[in-house]
């Protein structure tokens, strides 16, 4: 008796989407698939890419993260610089948080500023991430749309502040991450808007928000998997990159907490916390993944699925 | 626009029969003995899997025996261990886990040696031991102790199960050659190890399995060596089979659990469709890495080498993340909550019962360095605004909360601050509770800077 084939076969792919590198770099595909990751099966051109986030607010590093980012912490390009060719990382995620007025309140022409210098600096692909408060964002958006001397991505467009992303993304050749809150039909709804805009398919990845391990990691788990099986299966709102960024993992108390005798070594737990939020997001599908420990871009990065 | 959302059909969750194949294979008198009004109405129930065959007392030995067959789990149940230590594998229903559920968590087992000396040995058992942790509300621990044979000799092994078992209570996994495993399954059969000989002698661990009627790890490469030699374990009277397709890398592994798991769920392939086990130690590489992804696909149960609750801790977490019904998110007690050390004039924050809101602003509020009391409101478990429309955290919910939680007794001032989405009930929680109501931020991320810029003065105690 012979087992029959276990292989599970998919009308549509996914849309390659390309973030495009500096002078001497290179840039990053990914998407083209039309199968389920992980898996000796189907067509699968593009493997997922792993980045290192880049950040202007330091505050608060847990014990982990401190310990890897040593003094090159404060100065995110000397960190970039230093750090991204050493962990192999693909792309920098660049977190203008430092404009937040909660994270030192630095001002939009400085954000700018740094994202210029960074671009500068190194040839990887770009996302560059908002600060998170509306009013700020507002005005950021747009300056470093207008700074960057080459495409990025930018990072976050929701069902709020589309248009301001898309125009910015537009008028300066900038492609965009579309963010929805752990909700396949927001997932849907954002990437509608923003084809209305006229923003081109190929420059737009979901970010479905990503849970950390131990704090809603499984509802983003199920939405991926679901944003990517409607996608295989043709919606082609949802035949998208998805973009996961494991940041989220380190607001846990666990990946944190030194004071936990029967935890384990904090500076191994929280790296492990941050790890083990990755392989669950490749595991459901991300083709993207955003790492703050540089020794996690390289484990997650390829070692073992290469 | 709402995107497709797929419950059964070909790659989900359904029995094998339709109501109509059950129809058929009925008495189609009508007599009402089983309690529904027709025949036709009993065979829907039946083939939703709501009633059983047993109901009907006509129904012919064919019928019961063809639908008995169809009911059986696509991937059948093996147990190990007994009374509260006991560990079920198998037994699921899908391939993605918001079809329905994950019911059966991926079984961890964590390594020991017999050739250790004995205070290496019992240090490693109380390592084990101790690899249990607190997590929202729930007990995360190893669920049992493999014991492999370094020392290849059968009576130390022996007295070496004998003493796994004794010291950790936890169900054994026997890795080891025949000889040795035959000692030692003896020695602890009524604790219901699973005996895992090497691949070359699956008949012989086989026969002992069958005499011993213990469940049993059955090792083979890949999916055509495992339907062999799975073959050859049922042909030796092995019952309760476990398939370990002896992956050497990470990929190999997933991609041979899936391919079980698919041919299981799927095609229905009873030859192969068993429970899986990996064993994940010596030179294993990346083990972690492997690890983290057969949680979420499809492993039964994982043997790992190390016992560093840094490792540990996070795998557990993963499983119990993976493991949670997606119908039925973990609610946390409706109650009072102190973050950090809230004083008579820190501030009340209201938000609901459903757990990832609640870690959520209990993060946050944490992240802002102020100490509150955060009150929660018993909402069956729904996140703000869903359970705002369902009508589950209204003005009166929130009062009442507010009234039974004994809040009032733990802070002087009388004033609540309320999630941003839900602004709209601020004047009528006022009418009804007499607390003075302040709007918060619509996303519990701006927590930290709101209460960073709450006026001194908003929470000053109220007298008489």
């Amino acid at each position: 008796m012979t087992v029959p084939s276990s292989v599970q076969t998919f009308p549509a792919r996914i849309l390659p989407v390309t973030l495009p590198a500096g002078a001497e770099g290179l840039s990053v595909t990914v998407g083209g698939q039309n199968v389920l990751p992980l898996l000796p099966e189907g067509d699968c051109p593009n493997v997922a890419a792993v980045g290192l986030e880049v950040r202007t607010d330091i505050s608060d590093l847990p014990p982990s993260l401190a310990r890897a980012y040593g003094e090159r912490a404060g100065d995110p390009v000397a960190f970039a610089r230093f750090c991204a060719p050493e962990c192999g990382a693909r792309f920098l995620f660049l977190s203008l948080s430092g404009c937040h007025p909660d994270g030192g309140g630095r001002s939009v022409a400085e954000g700018a500023q740094i994202v210029r210098r960074l671009l500068a600096a190194v040839p990887h692909p770009v996302i560059v991430g908002g600060c998170g408060d509306e009013g700020v964002d507002a005005n950021l958006f747009p300056a470093v749309a207008e700074a960057a001397p080459r495409p990025v991505f930018l990072s976050y467009a929701d069902e709020k502040n589309y248009r301001l992303l898309a125009g910015a993304a537009m008028a300066y050749g900038h492609g965009v991450v579309a963010w929805s809150p752990i909700d396949i039909n927001m997932a849907k709804q954002v990437n509608l808007l923003l084809a209305d805009t006229g923003l081109p398919p190929e420059r737009v990845l979901i970010d479905p928000l990503t849970g950390g391990l131990g704090y809603g990691l499984e509802y983003t788990y199920s939405i991926i998997e679901r944003i990517r099986l409607a996608g295989l299966s043709g919606d082609t709102m949802l035949a998208r990159p998805v973009l996961c960024h494991l940041g989220d993992a380190w607001k846990a108390r666990e990946a944190s907490d030194a004071s936990e005798a029967g935890w384990g070594d904090v500076v191994v737990r929280g790296r492990r916390w941050e790890e083990a939020t990755g392989w669950a997001c490749l595991a459901a599908g991300a083709d993207l993944l955003v790492c703050r420990h540089p020794e996690n871009v390289r484990a997650l990065g390829g070692r073992a699925w290469r | 626009m709402p995107a497709p959302r797929k419950r059964e059909g070909a790659w989900g969750a359904g029995l094998a029969l339709t109501a109509l194949d059950v129809y058929k294979l009925l008495p189609k008198t009508n007599c009402r003995d089983c309690g529904f009004p027709t025949c036709l109405a009993f065979a829907m129930q039946l083939a939703a899997g709501k009633a059983g065959i047993d109901k009907c007392p006509t129904a012919s030995q064919e019928a019961r025996d063809a639908l008995g067959k169809a009911a059986a789990p696509p991937l059948p149940r093996v147990t190990v261990g007994t009374g509260d230590s006991c560990v079920t594998l198998g037994d699921e229903v899908v391939l993605y886990r918001h079809e329905k559920t994950f019911y059966h968590p991926t079984a961890i087992a964590v390594s020991v040696n017999d050739a250790l000396g004995d205070d290496a040995f019992r240090a490693r058992l109380a390592a084990i031991r101790a690899l249990a942790f607190e997590r929202v509300g729930q007990r995360l621990a190893v669920d049992l102790v493999a014991l492999r044979c370094g020392s290849g000799d059968p009576d130390r092994y022996a007295m070496a199960a004998a003493a796994a078992l004794a010291v950790t209570g936890k169900p054994l996994v026997l890795v080891a050659p025949c000889e040795a495993l035959a000692a030692a399954a003896h020695r602890v059969a009524p604790s219901r190890p699973v005996l895992s000989p090497p691949p070359d002698e699956v008949e012989a661990g086989a026969r002992l399995a069958a005499s011993l009627g213990l469940p049993m790890i059955v090792k083979a490469r890949g999916i055509p060596g495992l339907e062999s030699a799975l073959a050859s374990a049922r042909g030796a009277g092995a019952r309760d089979l476990v398939a370990d397709p002896s992956a050497r890398t990470a990929p190999e592994a997933v991609a041979a659990s899936v391919a079980i798991r698919r041919l299981a769920i799927v095609r229905r392939a009873a030859e192969i469709a068993y429970p899986t086990a990996f064993d994940l130690g010596g030179d294993f590489p990346a083990a972690f890495a492997a690890a983290a992804v057969l949680i979420p696909k499809y492993g039964s149960l994982l043997i790992l080498d190390t016992a560093d609750p840094a490792d540990v801790f996070p795998l557990l977490t993963l499983r119990q993340n993976v493991f949670t019904d997606p119908q039925r998110p973990i609610q946390v007690e409706p109650g009072i909550y102190p973050i950090g050390a809230p004083a008579a004039s820190s501030p009340v924050i209201v938000t609901t019962n459903f757990s990832l809101t609640f870690f959520t602003v209990r993060s946050d509020i944490e992240a802002s360095k102020v100490p509150a009391h955060l009150l929660i409101a018993d909402c069956d478990g729904m996140s703000v605004l869903t359970a705002w429309a369902a009508g589950k955290f209204t003005a009166e919910s929130i009062a009442k909360t507010l009234a039974e939680s004994g809040v009032a007794g733990a802070v002087g001032h009388r004033t609540l601050i309320l999630p941003g989405m839900v602004a709209r009930l601020s004047g009528r929680i006022e009418e009804l509770s007499h607390w003075r109501v302040l709007v918060g931020p619509q996303e519990s991320s701006a927590l930290p800077g709101y209460l960073r810029r709450l006026p001194p003065d908003a929470f000053t105690p109220v007298h008489g």
